[in-house]
């Protein structure tokens, strides 16, 4: 791992290892970096597609919880009907945003794969302070041609043996 | 000009949680008394029954519906803060955000706790759930008071998934820089949490979804509350201003209350590199423009009355600003619209005890502006036979006095536990370079 402490040298870095021999695996930070995430070049995160999920699951599930339970116990209030759908509006808009709530929640988790510790193999506490850690492997006869490429970009150097542990951690372990 | 680096984010930040003095404890202590105290009110209560309280005919909404609306004010402002600015980019909120969130989260605790109060026989709750008993009972989702426990119930869980996923990052921080049982309990509450690419990546798409969904639940909770009243006929009422007049009178009570838990804090933890007097000075014009929303819905509720020319409408403003609790209501309009118009001025702006001081009585005002609604108008409805006063019983102070205790302790026993300011939405901001860092 290379640890900087420049988000410009970050950007320059992984440029770099991209079109190097070595395998790039990650960037540790302790903010959310814009110029990293550009120079990443990633792809638009689908945590959204949760929310959307939960939020249209909320509607249906408060105008069902409204109706259901009028029907239930059909007294009429105020002149109402037994359905009344306007005052069940309130009910579905709140579920929609709960479940939606719920579904981002959901999809944070499970695409940030969160809760798991395997995050913290290969992982330089540093990271979470001034330094940006980029993390890269390389062939066992390549481990000092690595150390002074990151070197020639001004970051500091953190060794760890096993590789591969380096991929992030997924459900199915 | 001052610019801030990374380490001293940190160090300023974590040196808040080093171990506190004796005083600090004392204050704790003196707290923790005030909620003993609210808590032998209502289990006196709850022995002895309702009738404890001053609530009686015709004012049977009293002290604990003031106490619950105003808490849930002030739970609006956090999601403000937090939410709407952090949708507008406005980084003048991230020294700020984390402590309103804070303060969101434990005044919705709170203001949830009086409609149990104000039950009685609070262990009958659970008719208000909507859950199968043996009776065959449901609750009836046509009445604004189940609208309440399902808005209530959605904005505190939102509001407290909202400030634990802002908290990830930073307790990621503590478990790095911590040892022993601490480490172990933050390695644990982070999750993992290590600041990949990957998890960013996927962490700032979630808090945008978050912040965006939070905004228009903080307008429909408050709305929601303001149709407990509206909803009913009772003069004074029975109002379609009711909604946005309630929404922005709780950004302004909420606002005032985030200047009075951050100026002690930004003197008492250093903090005024991140707290800066423009931090401020933006949070009192945000005041001046609520308080002339909420001077704006005073005048137009008395418009509104002239113009009906209904004569039990104009009957119920007449008395509010001059029958038994018109000191009430003179507190409420001097408290909550003239004083705040003083922060036009840069230099009162920008002095301090002032800051502190405004912002203390408009939040005095907007409890009375509560009195005021709810007691003024049920105390004199439409029969002049059923007129009656109201005043809080000793019980009733004792469980408001435990409330705000209450509300403090979980305060103060934060700051010195969890990060007060969110370090990663500072470093953002200086890495950004979007926020000017005179102190």
């Amino acid at each position: 791992m290379g640890l900087f402490t420049n988000e410009d040298q970050v950007v320059c870095t992984v440029g770099a290892l991209k079109k190097s021999v070595y395998q790039f695996h990650r960037v540790n930070s302790s903010f959310f970096s814009h110029k990293i995430m550009a120079a990443l070049k990633l792809k638009k995160s689908v945590v959204g597609w949760f929310t959307l999920a939960g939020g249209v699951i909320g509607f249906f599930s408060g105008f069902f919880l409204a109706i259901y339970t009028s029907v239930q116990w059909n007294l009429i209030v105020g002149g109402k009907p037994i359905v009344a759908f306007v005052p069940f509006i309130i009910v579905g808009f709140e579920a929609t945003i709960l479940f939606a709530v719920f579904g981002n929640a959901i999809g944070l988790l499970t695409q940030a794969r969160i809760p798991s510790y395997k995050w913290l193999k290969n992982y330089d506490p540093r990271c979470s302070g001034k330094h940006f850690g980029v993390l890269a492997s390389c062939k066992p006869g390549q481990v000092d041609e690595l150390k002074n490429f990151f070197q020639r970009q001004g970051g500091e150097i953190r060794e760890f043996d096993d590789h591969r542990q380096a991929k992030p951690p997924s459900w199915q372990g | 000009m001052t610019q801030l680096t990374y380490d001293q984010i940190d160090q300023t930040i974590l040196d808040s949680l080093n171990p506190p003095k004796k005083s600090y404890w004392g204050i704790v202590a003196i707290l923790l008394l005030g909620v003993l105290i609210g808590a032998a009110s209502w289990v006196y209560q709850i022995f002895v029954g309702i009738g404890v309280g001053g609530q009686n005919n015709p004012v049977a909404w009293g002290t604990y519906l003031i106490n619950f609306v105003f808490w849930v004010g002030i739970a609006h402002s956090g999601t403000l803060i937090s939410a709407i600015l952090h949708l507008f980019r406005a980084g003048w909120r991230n020294p700020i955000a984390r402590a309103s969130e804070t303060m969101t989260v434990f005044a919705v605790c709170i203001a949830g706790l009086f409609p149990f109060i104000h039950l009685g026989r609070v262990w009958m709750v659970h008719y208000m759930l909507p859950i199968p008993t043996q009776r065959l009972l449901w609750p009836n989702f046509v009445s604004p008071l189940m609208f309440d426990v399902i808005a209530i119930s959605t904005y505190l869980i939102v509001s407290s998934l909202f400030w634990y996923t802002g908290l990830l990052p930073d307790l990621a921080v503590m478990r790095d820089r911590s040892t022993g049982t601490r480490h172990k309990i933050f390695k644990f509450l982070s999750l993992g949490w290590t600041g990949a690419h990957e998890q960013w990546r996927h962490y700032s798409r979630g808090y945008l979804f978050f912040a965006a969904l939070a905004t228009p639940l903080v307008i429909s909770v408050h709305s929601v509350v303001s149709w407990d009243f509206a909803l009913g006929i009772t003069p004074g009422w029975h109002t379609t201003i009711f909604a946005p007049y309630f929404v922005a009178g709780a950004i302004h009570s909420g606002l005032a209350m985030v200047m009075i838990l951050m100026i002690p804090l930004r003197k008492i933890f250093n903090y005024q590199k991140f707290i800066t007097q423009d931090v401020l000075e933006n949070v009192a014009k945000t005041i001046v423009f609520t308080g002339l929303i909420v001077g704006f819905a005073y005048v137009t509720e008395y418009f509104i009355a002239w113009y009906s020319q209904n004569i039990v409408e104009i009957e119920s403003f007449r008395w509010r600003a001059t029958g038994e609790y018109r000191w009430g209501f003179f507190i409420m309009v001097l408290f909550n619209t003239l004083f705040p118009m003083l922060f036009i001025f840069k230099k009162i702006r920008r002095t301090i005890p002032l800051l502190f001081g405004i912002c203390l009585l408009v939040n005095v005002g907007m409890w009375f502006e509560r009195f005021v609604i709810i007691v003024g108008g049920v105390a004199h409805g439409f029969s002049p036979h059923a007129w009656g006063l109201y005043a809080p019983t000793l019980v009733e102070y004792g469980i408001m006095l435990g409330s705000f205790c209450l509300f403090f302790f979980l305060f103060i026993l934060f700051v010195k536990h969890l990060p007060s300011i969110s370090m990663t939405e500072m470093k953002e901001t200086i890495g950004k370079g979007a926020l000017d860092h005179r102190a």
